[in-house]
């Protein structure tokens, strides 16, 4: 098991040393650069030094960023003939994965101030919030799906249509008409929406303020965790051990709880390491529209303007999470069951 | 019953006091304060309550007042390349720490605008025309700046930086040893000898702490979150206080400034009805006239509108062959109803015009009549630029293609997919194919920049007080930030005299011709200018509103006193 672990963990080091080293890549060979971007104001009135100022106002900010150093440690010399030359280790790339090792994610474009810090502040908002939802809407799958599963009421009926309209619907849109309904003097004004910049900000007001944020969340993951959990569980409802099961006297909720939850739960490990992309995009919509200051906020803000060392330290973290959470799916897997247990051996 | 209690404290306004904060919405942080980057106008705003300048825009007038400066400066000419102009520092201008703002701090603040290693590279480029300046030996106050060039917008443009204590920044008065013609050059060398310079300017951290570099503004940076929230707090004593008439831009009523960021426009307008935030501009149009109508919303708020000084137009990239005669450009022109889009998009609020310049502009061309929606005009004029309507499409003697346009807006904004959609349904009719390419924002200026359109729908922000047309016209500028292509040698002179004219009717007659000039030749066609939408609590007051950004003077504004509401309801 140790060497298998060990072994899965080198493989998840280089998977995210590759999706970090692509998106770096991809990010230095983007039409727009940082310099572009600040000379671009083209669509206002006033002064503006000459064409060449403007140019040289852009290599010297290239300068000051980084930028004009070769991108690789080989480059591609303008042809024909094309050739290639080494640039040994004065290349972005190097100073960039240098700094990556030694814990840091570089500077901020905007600020020339390191980005752990907004970081670590960002996430003290999401990872709360995404862990909140994603324990209240696996709790909630488990309850919903087990008593979906014992019958074929009105009511459940009701329940599934309500799931399946819940699916159907944009998070966006749903977290808009929760605001509208909930945070409205037009309508019902009971919970708080976004005034968590208040200067009495403290724990119970950060969770008071969770109140819209997390329901939105939840109930937009909830039928992706629950109508699949309901189809194993109707399936497990017809195996042999389940008839067994009844036929000694126990209640279906018994049967579902005791012996078809435990199979059926196996294939929800897997889907929960599956949901965490969608909950960090959830985050970016749903801190949006809440203004709630996480990693959410702060990926759209370096994606709008341009900021590739935030951009790139949130890629990082988001592909070693989602590395991460199929890794210890895989471990949960092989505790659940014996089969893989036996097959590893 | 506590529910009911809930809802009521909710739902209705407490007196606010004199020293509560004053709470107004920003759509984005503003990233960084550093006085020397000020990339968005979220940081200029801010910039604005920390430092002052010689000059400052006043809402209240439309025009720059002087700030740090006694009166606006004086113009000399010299030759036919060169201008100076004479700036006296108010004596009563101090830094926090009580010590004199001199001469010597403004050509400090022009040296670090251009000195190496620093984020100044914009704000370097845009006071690129400063060629030199010269202090006076006799008099510490008084400083002339040097301009090459003779544009009349200098004037203003040459007073509107914040300005920058050189001794709390360089203090061993390193700077001096440069001068201003030198570091503009970007010498050789000089980088490593302003090393120690940068390097503390570095250590500051002015992104984030602006009260390290001593500011001369009214107010001071008590919180900041990033993209949640910025307070700012009214200094106990501040030089302009001792002014005895203080112009607008050296009032600062407001006790306590917070800057609260929401990103999305509908959640704003709820924090406004909830009583979270007291200032919003920039509203959605549907959310304004819903709440204009609710008698709740107008009995806690005060609603403004009017039309602000961006205009939205269409250009067309005059290098393509298919667009390079007047007449195709013009009968495109026809195509577009901006009355509709106006309606559709703006509810009808905002203004149409013939121009660049507003309708309120002294300068504008009422003789020129608006440009309407006409199918049949474009026709005609589509055959007298040697067009004609065959095979389901129009064709040109020796073109393999017809008549097709690529038209390109920014993504983000549906008032841009309005106007292509009601385009290309105008077109389509006409029988000329229109492809419309919504274009990442991000990437739509440098696309843009490429040629890579036919057509495409922008927002030109403009103001009352600067004709300077020759960036978004002049032919020098194309491939920059004429990504029109437009210019003859006729029209460069012509914007160049309108730039350099000082004498007003003169300016107007230049100015009306060069309206004819751009109707006649259509590198653009201007739709109409937007308006600005904007709701605040009804127990501020002094609340100046304006077209021009932000469209409010933040640190003008003050709390009625419980005894001035009781009195007005």
């Amino acid at each position: 098991m140790i060497s298998w672990l060990i072994y899965r963990l080198s493989r998840l080091v280089i998977a995210t040393w590759a999706i970090a080293s692509v998106a770096f890549m991809l990010s230095r060979l983007s039409t727009q650069q940082p310099e572009q971007v600040a000379f671009s104001r083209s669509d206002s009135i006033g002064p503006r030094g000459s064409a060449a100022v403007l140019l040289a106002g852009e290599h010297a900010m290239r300068h000051r960023l980084g930028l004009d150093v070769p991108l690789f440690y080989v480059s591609r010399r303008p042809g024909p003939p094309v050739r290639w030359q080494w640039n040994g280790t004065h290349n972005q790339y190097h100073f960039w994965l240098r700094q990556l090792l030694h814990g840091q994610f570089g500077l901020s474009y905007y600020d020339g101030q390191p980005i752990g810090p907004r970081i670590g502040a960002a996430l003290r908002y999401t990872v709360p919030l995404m862990l909140l939802a994603l324990l209240l809407a696996v709790s909630l799958a488990l309850l919903l799906a087990q008593y979906m599963a014992a019958g074929t009421g009105l009511l459940r009926r009701a329940v599934l249509l309500g799931l399946l309209g819940l699916q159907a619907l944009p998070l966006f849109a749903l977290a808009l008409g929760l605001l509208l309904l909930l945070a409205n003097p037009e309508l019902f004004n009971i919970l708080p929406a976004n005034d968590l910049s208040s200067e009495q900000a403290s724990f119970g007001n950060l969770v008071a303020y969770l109140l819209l944020p997390l329901p939105s969340l939840v109930l937009s993951s909830l039928p992706e965790l629950t109508l699949p959990l309901v189809a194993t569980l109707r399936h497990e409802l017809t195996q042999p051990y389940a008839t067994a099961a009844r036929a000694k006297g126990l209640s279906v909720r018994q049967v579902l709880r005791r012996h078809a939850l435990p199979n059926a739960v196996l294939p929800l490990v897997v889907q929960l390491a599956g949901l965490l992309p969608n909950l960090a995009a959830g985050a970016v919509v749903v801190e949006v529209l809440f203004a709630l200051p996480g990693m959410g906020r702060l990926m759209a803000g370096a994606a709008y303007t341009q900021d590739f060392p935030v951009l790139l330290a949130g890629v990082l973290l988001v592909a070693a999470a989602r590395l991460l959470a199929l890794l210890a799916a895989d471990v949960v897997h092989y505790r659940l069951d014996p089969r893989l247990r036996a097959a590893l051996a | 019953m506590l529910l009911g209690l809930w809802l009521s404290a909710c739902s209705s306004p407490s007196v606010r006091e004199a020293g509560a904060p004053i709470r107004i919405r920003w759509q984005r942080d503003p990233e960084t304060l550093d006085p020397l980057a000020l990339p968005n106008p979220q940081a200029i705003e801010a910039a604005n309550l920390l430092h002052v300048g010689l000059l400052q825009l006043n809402l209240h007038t439309g025009t720059h007042s002087p700030a740090l400066a006694e009166k606006l400066p004086t113009r000399r000419l010299l030759g036919d390349s060169l201008s100076e102009y004479d700036y006296q520092l108010r004596p009563e201008a101090t830094w926090d720490d009580g010590r004199p703002i001199l001469a010597t701090d403004v050509a400090f603040t022009l040296k670090l605008m251009r000195c190496p290693e620093l984020p100044n590279e914009a704000a370097g480029a845009q006071i690129d025309f400063i060629k030199d300046f010269r202090l006076d030996t006799a008099n510490p106050r008084r400083i002339t700046l040097i301009c090459r060039g003779q544009v009349q917008d200098y004037g203003i443009a040459s007073g509107d930086f914040p300005v920058l204590s050189e001794a709390a920044i360089d203090s061993a008065l390193l700077l001096r040893r440069f001068t201003l013609p030198t570091l503009r050059q970007a010498q050789p060398g000089v980088a490593k000898q302003l090393a120690a310079l940068t390097s503390r300017y570095q250590r500051l951290d002015a992104a984030h702490h602006p009260e390290r570099l001593g500011g001369c503004g009214p107010y001071r940076l008590v919180q900041w979150t990033t993209n949640q929230s910025l307070t700012f707090e009214r200094k106990p004593t501040w030089w302009a206080d001792k002014l005895p008439q203080a112009t607008t831009v050296l009032q600062a009523r407001a006790q306590r400034l917070r800057y609260v960021i929401m990103p999305d426009g509908a959640s704003a307008t709820l924090a406004l009805r909830r009583h979270e935030i007291d200032v919003l501009t920039n509203m959605p149009a549907t959310d304004f006239n819903k709440l204009q109508k609710s008698a709740a919303a107008l009995r806690e708020l005060s609603f403004y509108t009017g039309a602000s000084y961006d205009v939205v137009y269409a250009a067309f990239n005059i290098a393509r062959p298919a667009l390079s005669d007047r007449y195709t450009r013009q009968a495109l022109g026809y195509l577009f109803d901006a009355q509709a889009l106006l309606q559709a998009t703006q509810f009808g609020q905002g203004v149409r015009t013939v121009g660049l310049l507003a309708p309120s502009s002294p300068f504008y061309n009422d003789s020129l009549a608006l440009l309407p929606y006409a199918p049949d005009r474009a026709a005609a004029l589509l055959r007298q630029g040697g067009w004609r309507f065959e095979k389901g499409g129009w064709w040109r003697p020796k073109v393999a293609e017809p008549l097709h346009v690529v038209f390109r807006y920014r993504a983000e904004d549906n008032m841009y997919a309005t106007i292509g959609l009601q385009f290309r349904a105008a077109a389509a009719r006409l029988g000329i194919a229109v492809e419309l390419r919504p274009t990442e924002p991000s990437s739509f200026s440098q696309t843009l920049r490429a040629g890579d359109f036919d057509m495409y729908a922008r927002t030109f922000k403009g103001n009352p007080f600067v004709y300077n047309f020759m960036p978004l016209l002049h032919s020098q500028a194309a491939l920059e930030s004429n990504a029109m292509r437009f210019g003859t040698p006729a029209t460069d002179q012509l914007l160049l005299a309108i730039a350099c004219e000082g004498q007003a009717a003169r300016k107007q007659r230049l100015l009306r011709q060069l309206q004819v000039v751009l109707r006649r030749e259509a590198p653009l066609v201007p739709l109409f200018y937007l308006p600005y939408r904007l709701a605040a609590s009804r127990q501020l007051r002094h609340l100046v509103v304006s077209g021009l950004k932000p469209n409010y003077e933040a640190a003008a504004l003050s709390w009625a006193t419980s005894d001035s509401l009781v009195a007005a309801r």
